[in-house]
Formats: structure tokens, sequence, C-alpha cells
């Protein structure tokens, strides 16, 4: 969230798509509650079913799985043809007048500039701004034109993008209603009616946006329509992700990826033969119109890599050895989840331990997965719960004969429930909350993280005694705490936040960070979360002395307890509030500082005149409308492409449908869907209010409520189908079949999809084999993720969960 | 709490007014409720009452009827809306607490049903004799017998919690705030506001407050998008009353029985001062 | 008669027999046992007689197990006397003079058979009354599974019901006990005098 959750009470107009706050968020959404009831805010709400957040909505939208960005293209075309845009901050604040490579182009025909049929990929030396020196780097001076006249410029180049996602092609592609579409796209930038600027619209989302395999493009097209609209770094407006997770946001931070070290930075590569080398690499350097300064905040890079390092390996890590970059694994490719389990599946991996996770589960292509874990040496899953990863050899269709086949070796370990330890959850808002453990750990059942310090400690004490080919990262590693097998979480904490070496003082926050090797910090951008003056994250201080639900005082929200992210951008170039009734953040001339009711996200000391960028986490400073170079894999701009198994052609240009950076899988288990095979029904997977992913199932409480799997199709369908609510019906996709009863609703529709009429059904994704239900045999004992494809977006690598093809039939 | 009113029971009411107490209400916003369930759970649990076994039944509801240890169910229901759009409604369905409850008034048993000064009607299962007039009482449908104990239950509005001055379990866990709790006259206020907002500012024109006066109004409100609608929120009565049976059997009837038995005694004995017993024998000409 | 004659003196006749005395009082005292129980329930004034008998909720739990015996016995009462129980001319004539027998102008009352239509007309009370209080009771003793408007039709019939039969009931009371001497005994021993029954039921005495 570059928000917070509390701060959505502040809004005027929501937005709600891909994501059902209501029921996977339900505690959140009383904030979307509040803003109706404050600020008569309107809620928008569009989703391919009518979910109980569209229940509750203003305006309820049903979409085709998967084309949101034909909506949300849509919604840019309304509000650049309709001057419905924020020109002051679209000037001043993104880079809407940066002038672009004259030799980008434009995907047209479904291409941007520079893509290598072979390799499937692009030369991104055209997704730049004019007048760079070298083909892979951003110019330091950036051409510009504050007119936004130039036909150069990112606003032109935007406007000529989108002028196709016209309203017929929105109800084309999207199946919505052309008058329905126009109605929540008058509504939505309604906000900036007449050049206004006093009222906000926010963006929610949620894993509807991400599991595509363009998600990311998505939350793309919603960052440009905030960003033409203004409505970046305001109270009650921003982009935001809610989290499915109570510490999902927390495990991204300390970076639960393969291309990522905790703080968001890039992991090295081969091509990095030294520390410098990767600095050099991974740290930008100002690229901005010559009017403006831009402050470049990852130009710290360096610092906070190489207090990571002396979190690392501590007195290892010297200026000498560079900081021990040997040490730290170079990243050769991608080894994203389902890399591992396709690399585990032809036998590269050989082993697999699993915390708080089940991937059998979690993953697309479930048979592949478990064929895969058959093929392991060695599988060690730690849950509070026997789930169906560690009972995957005896996962329905599997003979005893079969069993004595599989020669993994499989632990299981008893972890510790979330409500048993103490620790942090970071929350979808950046908040760090600790909490304290509310019940003693039953039986047997250890910490997780003892447990991991305990498998840590004998395998260091392996290497000590038995060599191997590398053990310095191993043995050097630092490891400094009172009981070394169960360290107190108040220690690690402490080391993410950071130490001044020398004084072996708390760090007050990131400023404080060095590169001289004095100072260690596990992750930076939660330094300061536990400084000299105790641990902020256990504050619970009510108070908000704006009204505004800033809270300043409760748990601690990075960076540096800024509550909404590039909040300078609330305030006009002359650093007064767009609204005055809602400053964040303001420039106080006396003081010659910036001031206000949040802690600024900005260079406190930097004046108007100066221009500095509000976006400070970019070399530019701008908000990028324009996505340049590596930002992206698949394209500067959001393009609109078919899901990989889509019942129709790309209407914009069905000679590239998909994505064209998305790679396939090739194994034998990697088969995808076509309508002409029959797969020709939209299949979409979501949650349940009453459940939580895969563990509530052996909770009775919530087996009450939803007792078993089901299959939401239309009345349509299930009249032609000559199926009944509870008759059993059989789901088919390429991969395999799911079997479960169905539920006959109005609550989809049939949808006309490019003049077809085309049907979605959709699932949830919370039962499997192992259960209450499931080990008393009353449920169909099958996996949703079993249908769905091993697929991913190019940019996060997460898989398309929501609308892959299927065929239904009764069972 | 305060006792008001007490079911099948002869004489004064002891404590009647003895102490200052203000009404309470619950107003269920039914425009702003996610069918989340939460309510459901917390009064299992509140309650102390199990979780059970449910089957799928084509719906999102968790099952079809209120149990007696199942004060509490979300109805959902769909309808095609005039402009040919879906509308899913969730009521969270259970007692009302009638300022003139039914059950009240159809129960014999002393003491079984009481109504506190607060609007409180709650069920005393020790003085229950299990007759279930209170179930042909009831305009809503929501007493429910179990036939193991032979007691009749129904929501107590956490008539233990109120007491000590907390609000009930379902209010308190409540995620979107749909759920209110506090004095019956300011929740009327609240009940107004917010259908106010919601009829200037939504497409729903006839929102409103549901606090029927048949009944004497409820300490258990709804704010209905359709106030004008009631049925369509899975069958809430337009105008609930206590069926006239009833109150024909607790009124006339019972004074014409009175007056008749006690009649009918008194003129037997008259007659027999004024003529007394005929001879044995027959008329003696 | 099919019974055995009871031992009776020579100037006495049998008025009833064994079985339809059994009947008579395990009827009585079925009805006796609801209307005690019903009156605790008809008013909070009388409830004590609930609580005298065991608790409001026994009560509860055996009002209608009773009840049924009482309507079983009303129909096994009816079976055995519905044949005396024809209203006929002569009734008539005896419902037009029923004030003279009120008022023990018995001179003027015409002779009877084996029951006098007063008789007559409490039987049938007493057995449509049975019938209605059976019918309507099992709606309110099954209330879940009947709908509401019947339920609450239910209960007002049967304590519309009840009210009749007691109201036939105190006359039926107090003609046995105070009016009509002599036939409290009958319903007890069987036996009435000759004289008795030359008095009070004539042409029955002459058809025996």
């Amino acid at each position: 969230m570059t928000n917070g959750w509390i701060d959505i009470r502040n809004t005027d107009m929501m937005l709600i798509m891909g994501g059902n706050p209501a029921e996977n968020h339900p505690c959140g959404f009383k904030w979307p509650i509040e803003a109706r009831h404050n600020r008569n805010a309107k809620m928008i709400v569009v989703d391919p079913r009518l979910t109980r957040t569209g229940a509750v909505a203003d305006l309820f939208l049903q979409i085709r799985a998967g084309a949101d960005i034909a909506f949300l293209g849509g919604m840019i075309h309304y509000a650049v043809e309709n001057g419905r845009i924020a020109r002051e901050y679209l000037v001043n604040y993104t880079n809407a007048g940066f002038l672009i490579h004259e030799d980008f182009a434009l995907p047209a025909d479904g291409l941007f500039s520079g893509f290598d049929a072979e390799t499937k990929s692009y030369d991104r030396s055209t997704w730049n701004y004019q007048g760079a020196a070298a083909p892979g780097a951003l110019p330091g001076t950036v051409g510009f034109d504050a007119t936004l006249e130039n036909p150069q410029c990112v606003f032109q180049l935007l406007k000529k993008q989108y002028s196709k996602y016209t309203p017929e092609m929105v109800e084309r592609i999207t199946g919505i209603k052309r008058d329905d579409f126009v109605k929540a796209a008058e509504l939505f930038t309604s906000v900036r009616k007449d050049g206004d600027m006093t009222k906000v619209a926010t963006i929610i989302y949620a894993v509807g946006w991400t599991q595509h395999s363009f998600g990311v493009q998505i939350i793309r097209a919603a960052a440009i329509l905030q960003l033409i609209l203004g409505n970046v770094g305001r109270a009650g407006g921003g982009v935001n992700a809610l989290r499915g997770h109570s510490n999902i946001q927390g495990a991204t931070d300390v970076a639960g990826i393969f291309d990522n070290l905790p703080g968001y930075l890039k992991v090295p590569t081969p091509a990095d033969h030294t520390f410098d080398d990767w600095m050099k690499r991974i740290t930008p350097t100002v690229s901005k119109p010559k009017e403006w300064d831009s402050w470049n905040y990852w130009s710290n890079t360096p610092k906070f890599a190489v207090s990571l390092m002396k979190a690392f390996y501590g007195d290892a890590a010297t200026k000498e050895n560079g900081w021990a970059f040997d040490y730290l694994p170079k990243v050769d490719r991608e080894y994203s989840w389902t890399h591992i389990f396709d690399d585990m599946y032809q036998s590269k991996v050989q082993g697999l331990i699993c915390f708080g996770m089940n991937p059998v589960n979690i993953g697309p292509n479930s048979q592949k997965n478990i064929d895969a874990l058959k093929k392991a040496k060695f599988l060690v899953v730690c849950d509070i719960y026997p789930e169906e990863t560690s009972s995957f050899w005896e996962s329905p269709g599997i003979t005893a004969a079969q069993q004595k086949e599989i020669q993994t070796e499989v632990y299981r370990l008893p972890g510790a429930g979330f409500a048993e330890k103490d620790g942090t959850f970071v929350n979808s808002a950046r908040w760090l909350q600790w909490k304290w453990a509310a019940v003693p750990i039953p039986g047997n059942a250890r910490l997780d993280h003892e447990i991991l310090s305990r498998i840590f400690l004998s395998v260091r004490e392996l290497y000590r005694k038995e060599g191997g080919k590398f053990p310095d990262p191993i043995l050097n590693a630092s490891w400094n705490y009172n009981t070394p097998e169960v360290p107190l979480l108040s220690e690690i904490a402490k080391e993410l936040n950071g130490r001044d070496l020398t004084t072996g003082q708390q760090l007050p926050g990131f400023a404080a960070l060095r590169d001289d090797g004095s100072t260690m910090c596990g992750n930076w951008v939660w330094s300061g979360s536990w400084p000299e003056a105790g641990p902020l994250m256990q504050r619970r201080g009510t108070e908000d002395p704006s009204g505004l639900g800033v809270y300043p005082n409760w748990g601690w929200s990075w960076p540096m307890n800024r509550r909404i992210l590039y909040n300078r951008a609330s305030a006009d170039v002359n650093g007064k509030p767009w609204d005055p009734s809602r400053k964040q953040i303001w420039w106080n001339e006396t003081a010659k500082r910036w001031v206000g009711n949040d802690v600024p996200d900005f260079k406190v000391d930097s004046p108007p005149s100066d221009h500095m960028g509000p976006f400070i986490m970019n070399p530019e400073g701008a908000g990028r409308i324009f996505g340049p170079l590596a930002a992206f894999a698949d394209g500067p701009l959001p393009e609109f492409y078919e899901p990989v198994e889509s019942p129709a052609k790309n209407a914009f240009h069905p000679g590239q449908s998909a994505n064209p950076v998305v790679k396939k899988y090739t194994s034998d288990h990697d088969k995808y869907g076509t309508p002409e095979q029959g797969f020709n029904v939209i299949c979409t997977t979501y949650r349940l209010t009453e459940h939580y992913h895969y563990w509530t199932k052996n909770n009775p409480m919530n087996v009450q409520l939803q007792p078993e799997p089901f299959v939401e199709m239309p009345v349509e369908l299930a009249e032609e189908l000559g199926v009944k609510g509870g008759d059993q019906v059989k789901v088919t996709s390429a991969r395999a079949s799911f079997v479960a009863k169905a539920m006959v609703t109005r609550r989809i529709r049939p949808m006309q999809i490019d003049g077809h009429k085309t049907y979605q059904i959709g699932v949830p994704i919370h039962w499997g084999y192992r259960g209450i239900q499931e080990d008393k045999g009353k449920t169909s004992r099958n996996l949703i993720n079993s249908l769905s494809p091993t697929v991913t977006d190019p940019n996060a690598f997460t898989p398309e969960f929501k609308g892959f093809l299927v065929k239904v039939e009764k069972a | 709490m305060n006792i008001v009113r007490i079911s099948g029971h002869a004489g004064t009411v002891p404590g009647e007014n003895a102490s200052r107490e203000y009404a309470v209400a619950k107003l269920i916003d039914v425009t702003t409720c996610i069918g989340c369930k939460a309510c459901e759970v917390a009064c299992l649990e509140w309650n102390g009452y199990p979780f059970r076994e449910t089957v799928f039944d084509n719906t999102y509801q968790t099952m079809p009827d209120l149990e007696w240890n199942y004060y509490n169910l979300i109805r959902f229901d769909e309808h095609v809306k005039e402009d040919g759009n879906l509308s899913w409604l969730f009521r969270k369905d259970g007692c009302m607490h009638c300022a003139e409850p039914g059950c009240l008034m159809a129960c014999p048993a002393d003491g079984a049903i009481v109504q506190y000064a607060n609007g409180i009607v709650d069920f005393n299962q020790d003085n229950c004799i299990g007759c279930q007039y209170c179930v042909t009482g009831c305009p809503f449908n929501i007493p429910r017998f179990n036939k193991e104990t032979k007691k009749v239950h129904k929501c107590t509005l956490c008539s233990d919690r109120v007491g000590a001055g907390l609000e009930p379990a379902c209010v308190k866990a409540c995620p979107t705030g749909c759920l209110h709790f506090g004095s019956k006259d300011d929740m009327k206020e609240l009940g107004e506001k917010l259908s106010t907002q919601i009829r200037d500012n939504t497409s729903h024109k006839n929102a409103g407050v549901y606090d029927p006066p048949g009944v004497g109004g409820t300490h258990v409100m709804y704010v209905l998008h359709d106030a004008q609608n009631p049925e369509r929120y899975s069958g809430l009565p337009r105008n609930p009353t206590i069926p006239l049976a009833v109150r024909i059997w607790k009124g006339p009837l019972k004074w014409l029985g009175n007056a008749a038995m006690i009649g009918g005694i008194l003129g037997a004995a008259i007659h027999y001062l004024r003529f007394g017993p005929k001879k044995e024998d027959g008329p003696h000409a | 008669m099919p019974d055995r004659i009871p031992d009776r003196l020579p100037d006495e006749v049998v008025r009833y027999s064994f079985s339809e005395r059994l009947c008579h009082w395990v009827n009585s005292a079925t009805y006796c046992y609801c209307l005690a129980t019903g009156l605790a329930f008809y008013t909070p004034h009388l409830f004590w007689i609930a609580v005298t008998l065991g608790g409001g909720a026994t009560s509860r739990y055996w009002h209608p197990v009773v009840g049924v015996g009482f309507a079983l016995t009303a129909i096994w009462m009816h079976r055995t006397w519905i044949s005396d129980m024809h209203i006929t001319a002569l009734d008539r004539e005896w419902l037009r003079k029923a004030k003279a027998y009120a008022t023990n102008d018995d001179a003027n009352v015409p002779g009877q058979g084996r029951f006098n239509a007063g008789q007559k007309v409490f039987f049938h009370a007493m057995f449509y009354g049975a019938a209605a209080l059976l019918l309507s009771g099992i709606a309110v003793w099954f209330p879940e599974r009947i709908p509401a408007w019947l339920r609450s039709s239910a209960i007002l019939l049967h304590e519309a019901a009840a009210l009749v039969t007691i109201g036939a009931f105190i006359v039926h009371l107090y003609m046995g006990i105070f009016v009509v001497p002599g036939s409290m005994a009958a319903i007890v021993h069987g036996r009435v005098s000759r004289r008795w029954a030359a008095a009070h039921h004539r042409l029955w005495l002459k058809s025996e």
C-alpha cells in the first residue's frame, strides 16, 4: 500500500478491483465503510463475480477475468479524452513531460520496439528517455516539455497508446456493457471534474490483479491512472495492495523471493565480479530535466548493502574482502517458486524445506508438484497441522504399490502457530506491529526460528567438522545471540533495525547507515523501528492529532514511520496542500522545512523552488507513467494481453494475443488448453471469508460456516448442463480434473466476449485432501490448483490463477 | 438489570422501576453488512455452544434456519432489481426484542420470560415449562425448542454482557461496524441519520429504519436499503404484530372465560340456595 | 347388559355397568388432570396448581399425554352411550320444559328415558369438546411443524373448547353432586332404587 488501511476512510472514491476486501479483509473493510459514512465516498467494484464486496458497492460491474488492463486502459483513455486529469501534478510530479527515445515504438501489432522472437524477450534500449549516453543507462539530463504537447513526450505517447481503448473495445474485451463502463469511468474520474484538485480517489486491489501473466502491468495501469488523476501521495488516494496474509508484507520486505535481498536490494549476478561491480550496476544515478532536482534515494544503495553484509557476516565482512561479496550466491537465472518445482520435477532440486507453506496446495498445476516431490530425496515440512504437502505420498490416486516406489524421506516438524509466538507482523499498510504470544506452544511443537536455528547450527557443525566445498559463508555467518539455539525475537528485531558498530548503539534510522563498515543493518527499510529509545513497533499510542487517522504513535511504519508514501505530492508545487482539509505535509517558509501531520517522505529542507520530484525512490524524482529500460520485462506502458489460456483472440492484435515475453514450461505436465479443444469456460479461483487459505479446514468453526468445496456457476450454464445446485460437477482443464458440488447462482452471469457468449465459473481454493471433512471422506478430496497452469508473470513470477480455461460437465 | 415484566406471573413485578435504566437497542445496518458471519461465531463462542456439522446447500448461508443453540443466522437472499442487476442481501436474523413481546404475552410459566427495563426480553430456562406458546406468540418466528431439555431458547441480546456494561458479543465481533449498540434513542437517531445519508447519496431512495410499531417497536432494529419492502430481506414481516388469535386468547377470551367460570360456579351456588336438591324419589304430587 | 349384573337389592335396578363406570371415571380423572394443569397454564393466578402437581415442566409434559388419554376415553364413552344419546322428540319436549326442571318443578317435566336431554347435551358437548381439544392440542403440542396461523388458531380453539367443556363440567358436577341425590351413588355403584329410577328416568325403568 502506498497509503494505509485507516487512510481509506479519507477517500472520496474507491475503485475496488482484483480484490474482494469484504470477504478477504473483512476487518479492514470497515475503512471503506467509514469513508462512505464520513465523506459519502462512492464505491465501484469490478470483479468476475458479484462478491460480498460487490453486494455493498454503489456500482458493481462484472468483468471477464483477465481483462483488467482493457478496463483500466479505457479509464485512462476516458480521463485523458475528457480532461479529467491533474495537469499541474502531471507536469511537475510525473514523467509525463519527459521526452522519449525517437526509436521507441508503441505495440500497434502487440509488440513494443526491440522484441527478439528467438529469446522471447525485449532489447529495451529504446525504452528510454532522449539523450542517453549509453544504451542501457538513463540520461543524466532528460528532455522535458512542460506543455505536454511534444509528440515524443510521455503524455502524448500515453494518449496515443490508450486511444484504441475506447468504450466499444472495452465492451468487446471485458464483457462490460459500454454504458456501464462509461458510467464507472465518469464516476471514478469525477474527482478531477473541472480540474478540481480537492477530491481524492483510491484504488484497492489484491491478488485478483497480481495472479496473471501480466499482473504487474495491471498494477502499472492502475498506478498510471492514479498519477494522471493526481491521487498518489495524498490522504485517501494511492494504489493500495491488500495483503492476504498477516505478514506477507514482512515476508516481502525481508526478501522471500530469489531476485531480492532484504530491503529490496537487487541480488548480485555472475556478471558482478566484485562488490563494486554489483553496486555500480544496482545503484541508480540521477536522471531528470534540467529544471528539476532529484534526491534519488537509491543512490544510498552502497550504505544499505554494506550494512546488510555486516549484518550477514559481521567481522568477516571487511572492506578488503569486498564486504564478503564472494559469500553471496550469484543468481544466474530465475529461481521463482514455479522454477523450483520445475527443477525438482527434472530432478535438479533434490530436497525442500517448507516453513509456513503448503506448496502442494498453493502452487499451480498441483499434480506436477506432487510428482516433483516424489522425485525429491527429502522433504521437510514445518506446520501446525498435517497438511497436503507432507502427505503428498498419500494424495488421492496413488496406489499402495506406487507409494512403495516413492523414495522421498519426509520429515514433519511441529511448528508454532501465530498466536503461540511473539514477534512482529507487517501489515498491508507497512506497519510493524509487535504482538505477544497468546497461548503456550502445545506438546512438542517448537518456535519456527528455533527449529531453523537448530538446523543451521547442526549444518554449521558439519561444515566445521567435515569442511566442504565452500564452508566460509556458513562458518562466518553472524550468529551472535545469547542462546544460539533460540534467538530472542527482540535480538533479531534489533539486528534488523541496525546498530552503530563503533558505539554499539541502535541506529536511529537508515539515514545513519554508512558504507564504511561502521554500521550493520539487517533490513534498511526497517531501520528506525528499534532505535535506542526502544521498540517502536510495540507502541500503542492512540493519539491522532490531525484527525486523519495517522496515529503516528501506534506501531511503526516503514520507512521512518511515514504513513503515506510520496506525501510530498499531497501539496502543490508551492508546497501548499491540494486539499486544506486533508493536509499531509506542507512547506513552512519560516522554518524552511517540510512539516506536517505525517513524516515527510522527502528531503525536509528542499524548498519548493528547487523543484525536487516527490518520487524520491526513482532517479527521476518523477512518478513513472513511462517505465524506462529494465523497469519492466514486458513493456514501459501496459498493453492488454489475453491470458495464456483465453477463450478469445486479442481484439487489438489477434496475431499477438498473449504477453509475448511469458514463457511456458515444457514438462509433460505443462499442457495448455484452447477453446478449440473444448476448454471454453473461464475459471477463476478465490478465497472465502469463512476460511483462511488451507488452514481452517482443520477448524470446526470455519468448517461449519463453509463445509465443503463447490463450483460457482451461472444459472444459464447449469441449465445447459442439466445441473442443479448441489449436484456434483466435474471441471477439467488441460492438466487435470476437479470434482465438487455445483453452486448455481445468478451472481455470475454469462458474458458477451468479442461477440461470443462466454461463461465464467469460480472455485474457492480452501480444500484439499487433509482436514476435518477431508479426513472423514466428506469431500471429493481434490485440489483446485490441479487445474491451474504453470505460467507466471514475467516480472513478479506470480502464477496465473485467475482466468484459465476449463470445461464443465455433470459428474 | 431491572425487570419490568415477567411472564406467567401473578401480582406485581419485584423491583419494578427500582432504579433508573435506559432502554438499549442493537441497530443492524444491513446496507453495510458483508455477510462475514463473525457475529454467528461470536454468538456461539460467547454462549458456549458447539460448532456443528453443516451440509452444502447451494448457498453461502451457514444453515437453513435458526436452532435452539444458534441464535444468530445471517440470511442470504438474492433478488433481481428493477434495472436488471442483482442485489445480494445479507440479513442477520435473530430475536428482535420487541417492546411488546408476543412470546412473553403467550408464555404461561411464571418467570420463564422477563422483559428488563432496558428493553431486553430474556428467557429463563429454569422456569420454562416447554409449552412453546412463545413460538406461537412470536411474530418473527424466533424461539427454538430444545427437544432434549424441553426448553425454549433464543438470543438474549447478551443480557449477561449488557448487564456488566458490555455490548453484545455479535456487536463486539462485527468487523465493519454494521452492528451498533447503545440506547434505543441513540440507535434510532443513528438509524435515521444513516438512512437519510443513504437516501441522499445512493440510488436507494427508500432506505429507512425498521422499528415496527405493531409490536411497540423493537430493541433490535434494521437499517434497510428498501424499507418499503422488508419481505425482500428473507421474509422480514412488513407489519409484524402479535398474532390476532394470541391477542384474543390473552385478551377478551380470557376475561370471557374468567367471567363464565366464576359465573358458572356462583350460579350453581345461588341455584342451590334458591332451589336446593331434587327429591330423590321424584316429585311429590 | 353384557356385563355381570351387580348384586342388587330387590328394589334396585342396574343403571351403569362396570365398564360404563370405569369409562366414566377414567375419562373424568384424565379430564380433571387436564383441567387442573390447563387452568394453571390458563392464568398465572392458578399457576400454583402446576407447581403443586410437580412443577410447570412436569405438568406441561403430562398434560398432552393425559389429554390423549382423555380423548381416547371420550371415544370409548361415545361408543358406549351413543345409542342412548340420540336427541328425540321427547327430548325436545323436555328442553322446552327445561326451566321447570331447573326450578325443581319436576311435576311439569315429561318422563325421561335412560338419559334426559340435559345429560345428552352434556354428553355431546364433552365429546365434541374433546375432539376439538385433541385436534387443537396436537397442533399446540408440536408447534414447530405447524404453520404459524394454524398454531395460533389452534391455541384459540383449544382454549375456547376447554371453556365450553368447563362450563358443561361445572353444571354436570353440580347436578351430579348437589342437585340430584343418588346420581353420585349410581355412577359409583351402578345401582339405583326403582323409586329413584321411576322419579328421574321413568321411561327407562319401564323398558328395563
